[in-house]
């Protein structure tokens, strides 16, 4: 099976000189299809750097990031955010909702921007919405909802444009126990039923105890990786 | 439809700046309606009254004329001639003028004129100069009881020579045949005062000016009015296209006749220009200030619309867009502000602190212009030139790494 994304000796640093700083240091890394994959480790290991150049939201030092087989770096800035747009779903951690617009035109957006005629943007979202259980709330503005509701709105974001994959950096960590615990139970309802790639920055250890894959990573190398049947 | 609706939304989100913002792009387009419409009104009043005071909205004289005016290039005066002129379609009125140097005397002085011969009935109906007439009345088109021509002179001339009216005038000059031109006239009239561009003219009532100048049944040139001195360049091909088949004449719009005057206003028309670009500046700068604190403000907002997948294009039509929204609502707000502030100032006007006299003729009254382009040119210079503005930091949204926009979030 082809992989969904690849990294090759993927590197990211930050300053020069003696300040210089290794955020990311020659990761090999495939992600296949289907996968619900944590990457772990500590605060400031490169988690969140990781996920960003495997979502081409920054470019690497050195290497490559492959998404589906293409390379990032030989992307226009119009190819890559067309990429993203039509293959990528981020969930972020503090939701990054678009404020003015409610949770069913943000859920719209990124349809809009594929395209999509507006009676199926339409039937999309309410579907999806309902799906992450905010039926009824579709028309509420982000700073009407909860933080739990607000993230199950940046899910149904990540996911109604049907991506090849979704990124989430630590989509719990700012989510109460429970709320953070339902909203995984979903997204791990989703990955099941539907197929969809997952990839999570976490130091949740819910997520762990989840995920199919785990990956470890420290000081910006990656240092382990254990497989399970079902997370 | 949802990304108009964002961009409504974007700039309500801080109602006090966009109230503000709104205002001085309002108050810029209120200010250029009404620069513009008193500029364009003055002007209006200035060339419509020149016009027909003084060179028409076109001239018919033969070939050469109106390059060098001498006596001996004449055109026909007839009634036949005068028919089938103001026969034509845009034609609206039209007279016959003989215009030479002559010298006048006095009791005791003498003084150098310009003398214009007039058909004092075509006249009447044409130019102001019945209007004009400070003392005394419009002169006869036929000799007087005691055989005398009657005249009208100009302030400077009656100054110069110390005539009044009643008093005779002599004037010498050269007839067209060779002849030498002596006769004697009446003073029935004072035109205008010692400003006035006549003031050292006599006015002749046509026969007599063709029998001074030895030019029976001649002009130097018709003086031709349409219905608007918009109309002249299209009145002019007109009067050319009648003359076709006598090639020894020609027409000239007002703007040859007088190409001095017709430079002069085009010169103040741009002059006035300035003041409209420090208007437009100012309105800039603060849709800068506010367009730039509003990008500032969404930089971390922006990253993540690039991050889900908004091409940079988008989002500079965005910022575009949201500029475009708040110019076209300041200028519709404006509109309503405007057009009752115009109708006012076109229909009634306003006195001027000293008033004006152009050529004899006091003009109290400034007015500005109701047209159409009053109105739209303001606005599209408005809109165009924040949209303009707007490109720079429109880029800087559009130029945002996704990663680093999102730190700050």
């Amino acid at each position: 099976m082809k992989p969904v994304i690849e990294t090759r000796q993927l590197g990211r640093f930050y300053g020069e000189g003696d300040t210089l700083v290794r955020a990311l240091h020659q990761v090999d890394l495939q992600i296949e299809p289907g996968e619900f994959t944590a990457i772990v480790g500590p605060s400031g290991s490169g988690k969140s750097t990781l996920l960003q150049l495997m979502g081409g939201l920054d470019n690497p030092d050195e290497g490559t990031v492959l998404l589906k087989e293409k390379a990032i770096s030989e992307m226009s800035g119009r190819e890559l955010s067309d990429f993203r747009r039509d293959h990528i779903g981020f969930i972020f951690q503090a939701y990054n909702l678009i404020p003015v617009l409610s949770a069913a035109e943000n859920c719209e957006y990124i349809m809009l921007l594929q395209g999509i005629p507006a009676a199926e943007r339409k039937a999309r979202v309410y579907a999806m919405l309902e799906q992450v259980g905010l039926k009824g709330k579709e028309q509420r503005l982000p700073n009407q909802l909860s933080g739990g509701q607000q993230q199950r709105v940046a899910v149904a974001r990540a996911m109604v444009s049907r991506p090849d994959i979704i990124l989430a950096d630590e989509p719990t960590a700012n989510l109460d126990s429970q709320t953070g615990m339902d909203l995984l139970d979903m997204m791990h309802e989703l990955n099941r039923q539907q197929g969809m790639t997952f990839v999570f920055s976490t130091h949740d250890p819910k997520i762990m105890e989840r995920a199919s894959r785990l990956i470890h990573i420290e000081d910006g190398r990656v240092i382990g990786e254990q497989r399970r049947d079902e997370g | 439809m949802l990304m108009l609706r964002l961009a409504f939304r974007n700039i309500l989100r801080n109602k006090r700046r966009t109230v503000l913002t709104m205002l001085s792009m309002l108050g810029g387009y209120v200010l250029l309606v009404l620069s513009l419409s008193v500029q364009n009104g003055s002007y209006e009043q200035v060339i419509d009254f020149f016009t027909k005071d003084s060179t028409g909205h076109a001239q018919i004289s033969e070939v050469g004329y109106q390059q060098r005016a001498t006596l001996y290039k004449a055109v026909p005066a007839s009634d036949a001639f005068y028919q089938q002129l103001t026969s034509l379609p845009l034609v609206s009125a039209a007279a016959p003028r003989i215009k030479s140097g002559a010298l006048a005397y006095g009791e005791t002085k003498s003084f150098p004129v310009q003398v214009v011969g007039v058909d004092a009935q075509k006249e009447a109906g044409l130019s102001f100069l019945a209007e004009k007439i400070k003392q005394g009345r419009y002169f006869n088109a036929q000799p007087n009881s005691d055989g005398y021509f009657e005249v009208m002179v100009g302030a400077a001339v009656a100054r110069q020579l110390q005539v009044a009216l009643g008093d005779e005038l002599v004037l010498i000059s050269q007839g067209a045949d060779g002849s030498l031109a002596n006769d004697l006239f009446s003073i029935v009239g004072l035109i205008g005062s010692t400003e006035s561009l006549d003031a050292r003219t006599v006015y002749l009532p046509l026969l007599a000016a063709q029998n001074f100048f030895a030019m029976p049944g001649e002009a130097h040139y018709w003086v031709v009015l349409a219905g608007n001195y918009r109309q002249s360049d299209e009145l002019t091909a007109q009067l050319n296209q009648w003359l076709a088949d006598r090639p020894e004449l020609e027409a000239a719009s007002w703007k040859v006749v007088s190409e001095e005057f017709y430079k002069t206003m085009q010169a103040d028309i741009e002059g006035g220009y300035i003041f409209y670009y420090i208007i437009i500046f100012l309105v800039c700068i603060g849709v800068l200030n506010t367009v730039l604190m509003s990008v500032l403000e969404r930089t971390g907002e922006f990253g993540v619309l690039k991050a889900i997948g908004t091409s940079p294009s988008r989002l500079f039509f965005l910022i575009i867009q949201e500029t475009l929204l708040l110019a076209g609502l300041s200028c519709l707000f404006g509109l309503l502000a405007a057009l009752p502030l115009n109708y006012w100032l076109a229909s009634t006007g306003f006195a001027l602190p000293e008033p004006m006299e152009i050529s004899g003729v006091v003009m109290a009254h400034m007015k500005g212009q109701w047209d159409l382009a009053v109105f739209v040119e303001p606005a599209l210079i408005v809109i165009g030139s924040v949209a303009l503005i707007a490109v720079f930091p429109a880029l800087k949204a559009a130029r945002i790494v996704p990663v680093d926009a999102m730190r700050g979030l």
